[in-house]
């Protein structure tokens, strides 16, 4: 079972949207408060993400429940620059923004499963879930 | 999780503990778990909320109040935390890298192995030192049959790993020519050609090739560049530099090279370096090539091995014991 | 220490002004800003080294590239107004001879 839920980003105050509908969600899933804090993190990251480089974009939210286990999905696209070196922007040690913000890796670190998709020219898509334990 | 519930039950009771007796007891007791925090890894955020967990136990009347403040401090944690992780997995990172170039260092020092030559009529003294683990300064001794002893001293421009990759690219170009064949200088133009062909168009090489003959106390010696050495002459009791003049190694194909020579008679000393050697700071100021004569004057008395290795521990000591670059010295003396 | 690079810009002739050391972690900056430069045809590229007070081996690698490029493109690289100090460098190496510097401000016998 499953139900989704979306914002659009294109301006900051957009991103503050996202944590927001983000949080609500992984409070009623259950989540303890630190797991809550984590999920705004990445959700702050990814928007921010699309908001700095890609300019415009979506990021939705699933949630997935079934008998064994409940999560949360995060899936940030958008039809942005794309990115070259995928291998380089996941490596720690390495943001683009000036060091400010956790970046990529840091997004992976917060939560449990991360996957990545990007083309040059055509766009970016991630997709992100975290376990309620 | 196991030791983080430790951790959480172990924090509520010295806090608990704490408002108790105010004392300096608890308060070391809260350094000593701050200290496990950070070896299980436990995160600023997880730490706030430890206390949060804890208020509610001792306080719940006034979680009211102070939770939203707890969960605000959380909250602005965070960053700290992913920093945290972000900095425990470069110090692994770093811990792997310094590794791997500890073994290309040991592999390096094995390549660069060359043996002294013994011999009676000359007393040698080698001293050679990396700024950081790798040497970007070069040299070696052969001894051939007909006795000849050849001694090359190179440094490589630039240090670290890209200086110690030519480096090798340079002992393996010298182990191929025909020995003791050659002149000094046919060997440093035919060195020129393998490093021109071979190297980066900012990298270059200096050498300083000589050959002692100790049948005629001959020495021959040519200059690619290199930082000049000393000749010290013991029948007029004075240091005089090396004149020879070249291009450095690497920079134009047809680059020939002279050969000079030397009459090397007992007591006669010749004093070869690397510009480590010259270019030590003290502070802001350089050394003066003359100051570095003034040292070797002070412990000339000794034998040659006990002579490289004073003035390095001189050079060590007005250097902070930071070296700025590769520290190379030679001294040859006539003993006979 | 730093490096200031102040790049004169001319049809015919670039000049660029260099002030501070030269060394292994200036040495980037300055291959940058001089071998782009050494690739017009024709020109003349003028470096002036007069307050320039310390290189090392890695600044004086940067001009070796950059008389290669030169060379390879037909533009003239000369050096200015160099320190006793940097010049001696030049003078050791053996770049003084293949290399066109001109000292005449400071006077340096050659």
């Amino acid at each position: 079972m499953s139900s989704q839920s979306c914002v659009t980003i294109h301006k900051e105050w957009d991103i503050v949207a996202a944590r927001q509908m983000g949080r609500e969600i992984a409070k009623q899933l259950g989540f303890g408060t630190v797991d809550q804090a984590r999920i705004t993190t990445a959700i702050s990251e990814l928007a921010r993400n699309i908001y700095l480089y890609a300019g415009e974009g979506k990021v939705y939210f699933e949630v997935i429940e079934s008998l064994d286990k409940k999560g949360i999905t995060i899936v940030a696209t958008d039809t942005g620059p794309g990115i070259k070196d995928l291998s380089l922007v996941m490596e720690d040690g390495y943001t683009t923004s000036g060091g400010l913000g956790a970046g990529l890796p840091g997004v992976r670190r917060l939560m449990d499963e991360f996957d990545i998709e990007s083309e040059t020219g055509k766009g970016t898509k991630i997709v992100t879930t975290k376990w309620v334990r | 999780m196991g030791t983080n519930d430790l951790d959480a039950r172990s924090y509520t009771d010295l806090l608990k503990g704490y408002i108790e007796t105010r004392d300096e007891r608890a308060l070391y007791g809260a350094e000593q778990i701050s200290k496990s925090f950070i070896k299980n890894n436990i995160s600023p955020e997880e730490i706030v909320n430890m206390h949060i967990q804890a208020l509610l136990e001792i306080y719940p009347e006034l979680t009211d109040k102070i939770q939203p403040t707890m969960n605000f401090l959380l909250e602005a944690m965070m960053a700290y935390g992913l920093a945290h992780q972000e900095y425990q997995l470069l110090r692994e990172k770093q811990l792997r890298i310094r590794s791997e170039i500890e073994v290309a260092a040991g592999m390096q020092s094995m390549l660069l192995q060359s043996e002294v030559p013994k011999m009676d009529e000359l007393d040698i003294g080698v001293i050679s030192v990396p700024a950081n683990q790798m040497n970007g300064d070069y040299h070696h001794f052969v001894k051939g049959k007909d006795g000849t002893i050849s001694i090359a001293i190179a440094d490589i421009i630039g240090k670290g790993i890209p200086a110690a990759l030519s480096m090798s690219m340079i002992k393996y170009a010298m182990d191929s020519f025909p020995e003791n064949e050659m002149s000094t200088n046919t060997i440093l133009a035919s060195l020129n050609r393998v490093v021109e062909r071979n190297v980066d168009p900012s990298m270059f090489i200096t050498m300083f090739y000589a050959q002692y003959n100790p049948d005629t106390g001959k020495f021959y010696y040519s200059s690619a560049g290199h930082e000049p050495g000393f000749f010290y002459s013991d029948k007029t009791k004075s240091f005089k530099e090396f004149e020879a003049k070249g291009l450095v190694l690497g920079v134009n194909p047809d680059t020939t090279y002279m050969q000079s020579e030397l009459d090397i008679e007992k007591g006669d000393m010749v004093i070869l370096l690397t510009d480590g050697v010259t270019e030590c700071r003290k502070g802001d100021v350089f050394i003066e090539r003359d100051e570095v004569l003034e040292v070797i004057k002070t412990y000339m008395h000794l034998p040659a091995q006990d002579i490289v290795n004073h003035v390095y521990r001189y050079f060590e000591k007005i250097q902070n014991f930071q070296l700025r670059d590769d520290f190379t010295l030679i001294i040859l003396k006539k003993v006979v | 220490m730093n490096l200031k690079i102040q790049i004169e810009d001319g049809n015919s002739k670039s000049i660029v002004r260099l002030s501070g050391e030269i060394d292994v972690y200036t040495a980037p900056k300055l291959k940058d800003a001089l071998l782009p430069l050494t690739k017009r045809q024709g020109t003349i590229l003028e470096v002036d080294l007069e307050l320039v007070n310390y290189m090392d081996s890695t600044g004086l690698g940067v001009f070796v590239n950059a008389l290669k490029l030169s060379k390879e493109n037909r533009c003239n690289l000369i050096l200015v107004n160099l320190q006793d100090t940097v010049l001696r460098l030049f003078q050791i190496t053996g770049l003084h001879e293949i290399m066109d510097l001109n000292s005449t401000i400071r006077g340096v016998e050659e």
